[in-house]
């Protein structure tokens, strides 16, 4: 039994039983929440409108830093792993693993206190710095571990330095690229709970303030929401992963 | 005050912080490395039971830091206990699946061999499966107190220990004279003791692992 | 001290599958080389597997020195039976050491013992213990690997071994070698041992007596390798005998038997290329045997070129049989050197020899 198979494996069985697990516990909780009787402070969290702009907050804080992360760490892997630029590779994957080991919180807290700023930027900033890591480290895997004859071989039938990049080098670290994205995207939406703390909204928003008013319904319906958020884009990601890979590769 | 009068003058508190810190870390780590490898031991002949172990054990890690924690309040209260159990279950998903891998991939003929010679399940087990397993184990408890390192930060929201309560401090007294400096000294604590512990798991590596195994 | 085996209508079925082993039974004597060999598939290591309970039977009787297996805890039987297979299964990270003397340490041996057991066992197996001993297995060749697989079979004494494809993962000089090494250490320790291989070769070279399988483990020859050789059972066990058969008895005879030669002219490593020309030309011959200070032959050296040494590639013992001598020859050119227990010169044999032997088998058969 080999890891990837093992993977593989487990990967399959999450494909099925994630969104059933999500529609479950958003279901439960939803009819939990709203079949109990609430307080006035308990109903002004749990509410449709309420609720959903939490959510939609969240979701729109994800998307930021997924799409900031895509624009910065896809371009600089491939720059960082052209033969020109490659000995600059080690202080860019310095900088991002000191990223990735400081703790998210830190970061989050430390830039509001040295920008001022508040609110969806002030959130999506520091967490796209924290989760840059995995998509740069993939890039850069992906395109260094293509058989360098297939880069000549392009090359000698006359295709551009950039038509190589974009129809060999690029299709083919596809997969390991996907994968780093949806490790950052799952990454993303976890400490998205914590922008709640820049004022940025989002789930934790809930969480907090269950917490501080000792509302334990609006903090386990923030917290199992944000859980079934996790899980729902974890899955899609994997979905994603499984069919927009080259077929070839598969 | 500068960041450095500020670092000199709560060193002692500073200092206890990280402690519990990394102690924290440490014993949760530990803590994950027995669950996870009894879990790992468990399954690891059954790919059914290894699939679902892993599974579960990274849908764990799907789950939000701060929403886990958050559920944890209610059942656990606050302080230690929700911060322990927070940790021990991210910890989980290394081991668990490095133990798993390692085990998997001790060569059939080794096991056999041993098995020939007269040990026992349980000999086999311990003497032969483990130690040959021992590196990818250790990789995953490496892996898993790097990650503990960041949550723990978080669970000072819980009231837990460690150098959380700094940056939570900062953020509360965002505006006052030493917010900044609190933050930065909890932030760059962490990943201070974070790349410390990890220089420590290199040379326990080092000195734990038999040099029959090492540089395959 | 050896043990008779015994297995009287063993069965092994998995689920409703055919069975794997089909009432099978045989008598393997006291202090003989039993081989048991056959296509891969045939059931001969499940066959052996059963004998010390790593699988366990189905139905039917194994007894070893007249005691019933399936009455004894199965991990205190295995102690007492040797254990080596292909590619040795030698505990990487253990030394050598460790791994010769984990059985004799299941047993409860005090740590003095266990040492001065190991050092034994690894000069038993031609292998230096303060060169070897505190080398890892990964530190090892093919071949010292499956000599310290044997060490460790052997160390606690056990009355029986058994042995499954040892020598198959290794090249074949090597294993002409190590079973040379087996035949030897046989010779001293009388062990009643059980030995798996697909290789007929192999099969008549160390047998005393020599099973052929066919399907579901059903026998179908149980003889001398000489009778197997001269009168096949059948037709399935002609085939596997092959072409050559008389080629093969070669494989019947061993260096002991033959008149050795002797080389014309030895040297020695310290001697000078022009001392070493004037003795070739006295003598009248054109190759020299190059010694060293121990008298181990190290290469043949040419009267033209007496710097020149061309390394000897393959050597055999006075345990080799005729057919690895006749290989050495094809390898080397010339004449196969023969080594004595500590690898010291004692003969050769050349091609005449050997083509002598060939005429003879013809004329017995």
């Amino acid at each position: 039994m080999t890891a990837a198979a093992e993977t593989k494996r487990a990967t399959g069985l999450r494909m099925f039983a994630q969104p059933i697990a999500v529609v479950v516990l958003v279901a439960a909780v939803l009819a939990w929440a709203f079949t109990r009787d609430l307080d006035a402070i308990e109903r002004q969290s749990i509410n449709g409108p309420v609720l959903l702009d939490a959510v939609w907050d969240h979701l729109v804080i994800s998307v930021v830093v997924t799409a900031l992360v895509l624009i910065i760490a896809v371009p600089l892997g491939i720059v960082l792993t052209r033969r020109w630029a490659r000995p600059a590779a080690p202080v860019f994957l310095a900088i991002a693993t000191i990223g990735q080991a400081s703790p998210a919180i830190g970061v989050l807290v430390l830039f509001f206190l040295l920008s001022g700023w508040e609110g969806l930027w002030a959130a999506a900033l520091p967490i796209t710095f924290y989760t840059l890591l995995p998509v740069l480290r993939n890039t850069m895997v992906g395109l260094q571990q293509i058989d360098p004859a297939l880069v000549d071989a392009g090359r000698g039938i006359g295709m551009s330095a950039f038509a190589v990049l974009r129809r060999i080098e690029l299709p083919l670290a596809v997969p390991l690229i996907l994968a780093g994205l949806r490790t950052a995207l799952v990454h993303a939406v976890g400490v998205a709970t914590l922008a709640v703390f820049v004022n940025g909204g989002g789930l934790g928003l809930l969480i907090d303030t269950g917490y501080k008013l000792s509302r334990l319904t609006v903090l386990i319906t923030g917290a199992v929401l944000a859980v079934a958020l996790a899980l729902l884009v974890d899955w899609l990601g994997t979905v994603a992963e499984t069919y927009l890979g080259p077929k070839g590769l598969r | 005050m500068s960041f450095w009068e500020f670092v000199s003058d709560r060193w002692s508190r500073l200092l206890s912080e990280s402690l519990l810190h990394v102690s924290a870390v440490v014993q949760c780590t530990i803590l994950a490395a027995i669950v996870g490898v009894t879990v790992g031991i468990a399954v690891y002949r059954s790919p059914f039971g290894s699939a679902v172990a892993t599974a579960l054990t990274s849908a764990i890690l799907t789950i939000p830091s701060f929403a886990l924690l958050g559920l944890l309040i209610p059942v656990l209260g606050l302080g230690a206990p929700p911060t322990v159990a927070a940790l021990v279950l991210y910890g989980l998903l290394p081991i668990v699946r490095n133990t798993i891998v390692g085990l998997a991939g001790v060569d059939g003929a080794v096991t056999d061999a041993a098995r020939g010679i007269g040990m026992n399940r349980l000999g086999v087990l311990t003497r032969i499966e483990l130690r040959l397993a021992w590196p990818a184990i250790l990789a995953g408890m490496r892996v898993a107190t790097q990650m503990l390192m960041g949550i723990a930060a978080i669970a000072a929201y819980a009231r837990g220990p460690g150098l959380g309560v700094e940056i939570f401090a900062g953020l509360t007294r965002a505006g006052s004279a030493n917010a900044t400096n609190q933050a930065i000294a909890g932030t760059v604590g962490i990943v201070v003791l974070a790349l410390i512990l990890d220089g420590i798991f290199v040379l326990i590596g080092r000195y734990t692992t038999s040099r029959g195994l090492r540089g395959q | 001290m050896a043990s008779e085996i015994q297995l009287t209508e063993v069965t092994k079925r998995y689920g409703r599958r055919p069975p794997a082993v089909d009432n099978f039974s045989i008598t393997i004597p006291a202090g003989q080389i039993v081989v048991f060999v056959g296509p891969s598939g045939c059931g001969k290591t499940t066959t052996m597997r059963m004998i010390n309970r790593l699988i366990e039977p189905t139905s039917g009787l194994i007894t070893i020195g007249g005691e019933d297996t399936s009455k004894l805890d199965p991990d205190q039987l295995r102690r007492k039976i040797g254990y080596a297979i292909q590619q040795a299964g030698l505990f990487p990270h253990m030394t050598v050491a460790q791994n010769v003397g984990v059985v004799p340490g299941l047993l409860g041996w005090d740590r003095g013992k266990v040492a001065d057991r190991v050092e034994e066992m690894l000069d038993l197996v031609g292998l230096d213990p303060a060169e070897f001993r505190d080398r890892f297995p990964r530190q090892l060749s093919g071949g010292q690997q499956q000599r310290v697989g044997v060490a460790r079979a052997l160390a606690a004494d056990p009355p029986v071994l058994l042995m499954d494809e040892p020598f198959g993962a290794v090249d074949p000089i090597t294993r002409g070698n190590l079973q040379d090494e087996l035949m030897r250490l046989q010779a001293e320790l009388h062990k009643t041992i059980v030995f798996v291989t697909h290789d007929f070769d192999e099969a008549v070279k160390l047998g005393d007596r020599i099973a052929v399988l066919g399907d579901q483990s059903r026998i179908l020859q149980y003889d001398t390798p000489e009778a197997v050789l001269a009168n096949p059972a059948d037709d399935t066990v002609a085939g596997f005998v092959g072409a050559g058969a008389s080629l093969k008895q070669l494989t019947l005879r061993r260096v002991r038997d033959v008149q050795l030669s002797q080389a014309a002219v030895t040297v020695s490593t310290s001697d000078e290329p022009a001392d070493i020309r004037r003795s070739l030309q006295e003598a009248g011959a054109s190759f020299a045997l190059m010694l060293d200070t121990r008298r181990r032959p190290v290469a043949w050296v040419h009267v033209r070129e007496p710097r020149m040494r061309r390394p000897i590639r393959d050597m055999v013992s006075r345990e080799s049989t005729l057919q690895d001598a006749l290989e050495a020859i094809l390898t080397d050119g010339g004449n196969a050197v023969v080594t004595g227990a500590r690898g010291e010169y004692v003969g050769l044999v050349d091609i005449d020899t050997v083509m002598a032997s060939v005429r003879e088998l013809r004329e017995n058969a």
